[in-house]
């Protein structure tokens, strides 16, 4: 092996409260896939910032045998800009004081053939789909001929034929010599295509190993320092269905539904997959009925002797707990009867129970294991994990009959991933009906009885637990038949 | 985080501080020395019981506003037409105890029940732009000042000219309709008590009762409420209402307790400096009691200071505008950096 072309030793990094990276070694060598993967807040993008030289580590040592570029989780491209202005934004070609255009152009073009990223040079930016956006993203970074490229999240808003073709431009890459380090939290993803995995949890490098020689079980178990709980089997379904969506029309041309049919049963979970942004908020916010919609949106009450209230209750897991879910400087025992304050038990005549909300406070923060120094700290000062478990167990700790979960658990980590997975599953099992629609595909296959592929505001495909088949979810995700 | 928490604690007392160092210089470039301002200013409004009985007349007129004021900012609406509300509320209270004869303690109840609806319709027009035509209550409360101003002047000098009226006023109040007073040979009235009776109230209703709930939920974070079964156009109109009326409850207590008539000059702009009181007592009711008392002391010494330390009394008003401006620059720093924050994470 020749020398590494990138070589971290001893990296130290604070922040103020957190040591975020806390003595890592790391070699990247040159013609090879490194990945880097860890659980949210492991201390994986400041570990790549500082290999790249956005930040300056406490203490340690950074060598790096060439030049470094970065790919950034967001991107961060200039959308009324076509193609070739972005890649070569500030370092255009001239002819006099004019912008050399036709060279411009020649140069992308040849740079995109090269590396085999298929794009038009004079296509606007912001015409152009997430994962074409990537590979702009990418070409901009190759244009400067790095020898080390640092990829953060490349692929978080890729569709999955989106993905292979990305990898497959890195791949040809790392072949031509570049040292890449994918820093990423999908192991499917670490094990089709990288050399190397580096596990971090809780800044340190807690295992390494040749790709070859380990498995997504055995990486799983390093990020979360144990073993991850087992997702149950399906439960008895209602004969009738909780929820009927029909002929749903609601939001905007570009990122509405046009036409949705859906049911859900109790017992059962129906999984929506698709990639952000084709339809997915307005149908969420339509059933949530936060958005005005044309069809229908009927919830039927169970007949069921278990379940005697006629009442359909309901309640929403929404996808952004700051702005949609929780009022951060309120209480956990505040926070917890949000939506549920003119519930009887909690309302009495014109007053709030305080006693009852803090005991619901009490059986969440039990229940869902949200960890905070006491009931009464503002929801602001919770880590994302148990601001979401807080969110999540309000949404079901009344037993409803009908949930709907729009990506529970986007963003935190896979520890409270898992907690939350699994008292869905219990809902479930007790006889709730759940949507859930999730962008993480693997969530949907982890969870859901039936699955609803969403594509332009559509269902593209229906699959059943049975005959489910990855494959063809993602070609349907990608919008090909 | 604990230095935000940290930072809510120390803004009153810092306004507070403030205030008493911009004074300083605003005497010191009058040419007194600080400490004799600060002892005119005291013993102007604290010295006596003439003098206490004073700065609680000011202390009440402005509780009232301050608290209708901190009942709409908790619900996230910046109601600056206390002063109008105030002002409607008063002219009706005043033009039916004027010009009605009915059993004293009825009179009393139904001014006071008027100058609550009086307000309460005033803020309701607000509301009611906001709910439905989304109007920025900022704008239309503000515009309703002058409107309440103009109005209530135009009917005063049409139709309910007092007899004996020397400026712009209604018809006195006959003497059984006055408020009792609290201390006598003051003329402070029973009204001051009222007013701590809704700051009760007010505490009660945030902290007991699922409407306050909701209507801190629909300020705190209007998207979380609205998600949450909240009915936010409800609650805009409700508590611009509630608000106007508290506001219209302290312009009835005027007449009925100090100036036994509706004149149009009756507020120096108590609605306005009530914003700075509601901002100073961090929109708390019971922190705003004593934010109320503390410019009470400035409105009732000022006059003091003004004759013996030479400097002028508009001066704490000028200072008044200051410190809204501090508190407001806070609340704006404070939510800027909280965007931040989240961005970046």
């Amino acid at each position: 092996m020749s020398t590494p072309a990138l070589r971290l030793r001893g990296i130290r990094k604070a922040f103020p409260g957190v040591v975020a990276v806390d003595g890592v070694d790391l070699d990247l060598t040159a013609g090879e896939i490194h990945a880097l993967v860890g659980e949210n807040g492991a201390g994986k993008s400041t570990l790549a910032a500082i290999a790249f030289g956005e930040l300056h580590p406490d203490a340690g040592s950074v060598e790096s045998n060439g030049t470094v570029g970065l790919v950034h989780q967001h991107f961060e491209l200039v959308g009324r800009l076509n193609v070739w202005q972005n890649v070569l934004l500030g370092r255009e070609p001239r002819r006099g004081w004019r912008i050399d255009a036709a060279a411009a152009r020649e140069r992308v073009r040849a740079l995109s053939k090269a590396n085999e990223l298929d794009i038009d040079p004079d296509a606007l930016v912001e015409d152009l789909p997430i994962g074409a956006q990537q590979r702009v993203e990418l070409l901009r970074e190759l244009e400067r001929d790095p020898s080390i490229l640092l990829l953060d999240e490349p692929t978080a808003a890729l569709a999955p034929a989106e993905i292979d073709g990305f990898f497959a431009s890195v791949t040809q890459l790392a072949r031509r010599g570049t040292a890449v380090l994918i820093v990423t939290h999908k192991l499917q993803e670490v094990i089709a295509y990288s050399a190397r995995v580096s596990v971090m949890r809780r800044g340190r490098i807690v295992a390494a190993m040749p790709t070859a020689e380990t498995s997504v079980d055995e990486i799983a178990r390093a990020m979360v320092g144990g073993e991850l709980p087992q997702i149950a089997q399906r439960a008895q379904t209602t004969p009738r269905p909780c929820l009927t969506v029909h002929a749903l029309q609601a939001g905007s041309a570009e990122s509405g539904v046009t036409g949705i049919d859906l049911e859900v049963r109790g017992g059962e979970i129906v999984g929506i997959a698709g990639v952000e942004g084709n339809g997915q908020t307005a149908l969420a916010d339509a059933i949530a009925g936060v958005l005005p919609y044309r069809g229908s949106v009927r919830f039927t009450p169970e007949l069921s002797p278990k379940r005697e209230r006629s009442r359909v209750e309901t309640s929403v897991i929404p996808q952004d707990r700051h702005v949609e879910g929780l009022v951060l400087n309120f209480s956990i025992v505040e926070n917890a009867v949000l939506g549920r304050q003119n519930r009887p038990g909690i309302r009495r005549g014109v007053l709030l129970d305080r006693e009852k909300a803090r005991e619901d406070a009490q059986a969440i923060v039990e229940r869902f294991d949200v960890r905070a120094a006491s009931l009464d700290v503002k929801v602001r000062t919770l880590s994302g994990g148990n601001q979401q478990k807080l969110l999540v167990g309000r949404a079901l700790i009344d037993q409803p009959h009908f949930v709907l979960a729009y990506n529970p658990t986007r963003g935190i980590d896979v520890g409270a991933a898992a907690l939350v997975q699994s008292r869905l599953i219990e809902t479930r099992n007790a006889g709730t009906a759940v949507l859930l629609i999730s962008f993480d595909l693997d969530e949907i296959l982890a969870l859901a009885d039936r699955i609803c592929v969403i594509y332009r505001g559509a269902i593209a495909g229906r699959f059943d637990r049975a005959n489910v088949e990855r494959a063809a979810i993602g070609r349907l995700m990608a919008g090909s038949q | 985080m604990r230095r935000r928490s940290l930072g809510n604690a120390a803004a009153p007392l810092a306004a507070v501080i403030i205030i008493i160092v911009l004074m300083s210089i605003a005497m010191l470039v009058a040419g007194t020395s600080p400490l004799d301002g600060f002892s005119a200013l005291i013993a102007g409004s604290l010295g006596g019981r003439s003098q206490i009985g004073e700065t609680l007349v000011a202390t009440s007129a402005l509780l009232f506003p301050s608290l209708g004021i901190a009942l709409a900012f908790r619900a996230g609406l910046f109601n600056i037409g206390a002063e109008g509300q105030l002002l409607v509320g008063a002219l009706l209270a005043g033009a039916f105890g004027g010009s009605v004869t009915l059993p004293p303690f009825l009179a009393i109840i139904i001014m006071l029940a008027l100058g609550a609806i009086g307000g309460g319709l005033w803020g309701a027009i607000a509301g009611w732009m906001k709910a439905k035509l989304r109007a920025n209550e900022i704008i239309s409360t503000l515009m309703l000042n002058f409107v309440a101003q103009y109005v209530t002047l135009w009917l005063v000098t049409q139709w309910l000219m007092g007899p004996a009226a020397i400026g712009a006023e209604t018809a006195w109040l006959p003497n059984t309709y006055w408020l009792p007073t609290l201390i006598p040979h003051t003329r402070l009235s029973i009204g001051i008590l009222i007013a701590i009776a809704i700051a009760v109230l007010l505490q009660f209703l945030f902290t007991r009762t699922v409407l306050g709930y909701e209507l801190r939920a629909a300020g705190e974070a209007p998207e979380a409420a609205r998600r949450n079964g909240i009915n936010l156009p409800r609650l805009t109109w409700l508590s611009l209402t509630l608000s106007g009326a508290i506001a219209g409850i302290g312009g009835a207590t005027i007449v009925a307790g100090e100036l036994h008539r509706f004149n149009t000059q009756l507020s120096p702009g108590y609605g306005y400096v009530a914003i700075a009181v509601a901002l100073v007592g961090d929109l708390d009711p019971l922190k705003v009691c004593v934010a109320s008392f503390f410019f009470g002391i400035l409105e009732a010494g000022g006059l003091a200071m003004q004759a013996s330390a030479q400097v002028p009394k508009d001066t704490i008003h000028v200072i008044e505008g200051i410190i809204i401006l501090v508190l407001a620059a806070r609340r704006y720093v404070a939510q800027r950096s909280e965007r931040v924050e989240a961005g970046s994470l």
